[in-house]
């Protein structure tokens, strides 16, 4: 029996890596819970009840969403102890840059007043004042702090795709920006677009940076 | 510049993932080698031939002939 035991015990696994459906799921449950509170709030002041006070529901949210992905990642810390120092940074600067891009997110979902559909969750529509300061500062320190944290972490092959990434978003900025400008003024284009431009150089900047990473 | 990374992996019977892991770099980061898309910087070349017990220039060939 003893033997068999012995038989029957398997190796010992390496720690699994954490996936990205839980912790999706996890944002997506607080911000619906959020939405939830927001929606009683919303209801209430229609019936001329009593509200809650308007930041308990996101407090709320939060508080759960970051305790669910506390315990979440927890089970894998393991796997996180596992990883080299270069590699432990490279996974909190990533998993840093999404918590303030979720909480961006999220943010911008409860600020649309009520009856805007998602589609106007990206569009020049007025915001609150509270969440223009608060998302620019979270957009800054969180951008600056994440990544120097990535630049310290990622390799020479990820460092060279983000210069050339880099060069390449540059470039897709400097061509249009004053052509753009220049046929506006002259009544032979509609008013220069930030966001396009924006948008743009994050595009081309995604696409350059995932060829010399992935090719 | 063409390199016998993908060889001497092989002999030591080691994964793209397990020699990433022994360099401290992305397993794209070997493969990127091995296919000759990236030359690697001098100190990863360094730990290279640290790592395989040989010099630079038996690992990497830049096709000179002097």
């Amino acid at each position: 029996m003893a033997s068999k035991d012995r038989m029957m015990v398997t190796e010992p696994q390496e720690p699994r890596a954490p996936g990205f459906v839980w912790p999706t799921l996890i944002c997506f449950g607080a911000i619906m819970l959020a939405g939830a509170f927001a929606g009683y709030n919303a209801a209430a002041a229609e019936a001329g009840d009593a509200t809650l006070a308007p930041w308990i529901g996101p407090l709320i949210a939060a508080a759960l969403g970051i305790g669910g992905l506390f315990l979440y990642f927890r089970r894998h810390a393991g796997w996180f102890r596992a990883l080299s120092p270069r590699q432990r940074r490279y996974w909190t600067a990533l998993g840093l840059s999404a918590v303030v891009g979720g909480i961006i997110g999220g943010w911008l979902v409860l600020d649309q007043p009520t009856g805007r559909s998602a589609a106007d969750l990206f569009s020049s529509g007025v915001l609150s004042p509270g969440f223009a300061i608060g998302a620019s500062l979270l957009w800054v320190a969180g951008l600056a702090v994440g990544m120097v944290l990535y630049h310290r972490a990622i390799d020479d092959h990820e460092e060279r795709a983000w210069l050339w990434a880099g060069l390449a978003g540059w470039y897709a900025f400097v061509f249009p920006a004053p052509v753009w400008w220049v046929l506006h003024r002259a009544a032979l284009a509609p008013p220069v677009s930030v966001m396009a431009l924006f948008l743009l150089t994050m595009l081309v900047n995604a696409a350059v940076y995932l060829w010399f990473k992935f090719r | 510049m063409n390199n016998q990374l993908k060889v001497l992996r092989a002999m030591r019977n080691w994964s793209q993932a397990e020699l990433a892991q022994r360099l401290d770099v992305s397993r794209q980061a070997v493969n990127a080698i091995e296919t000759g898309k990236y030359d690697p910087s001098l100190p990863l070349a360094f730990k290279l031939a640290r790592l395989f017990d040989m010099p630079i220039e038996e690992i990497f060939d830049d096709g000179f002939e002097g």
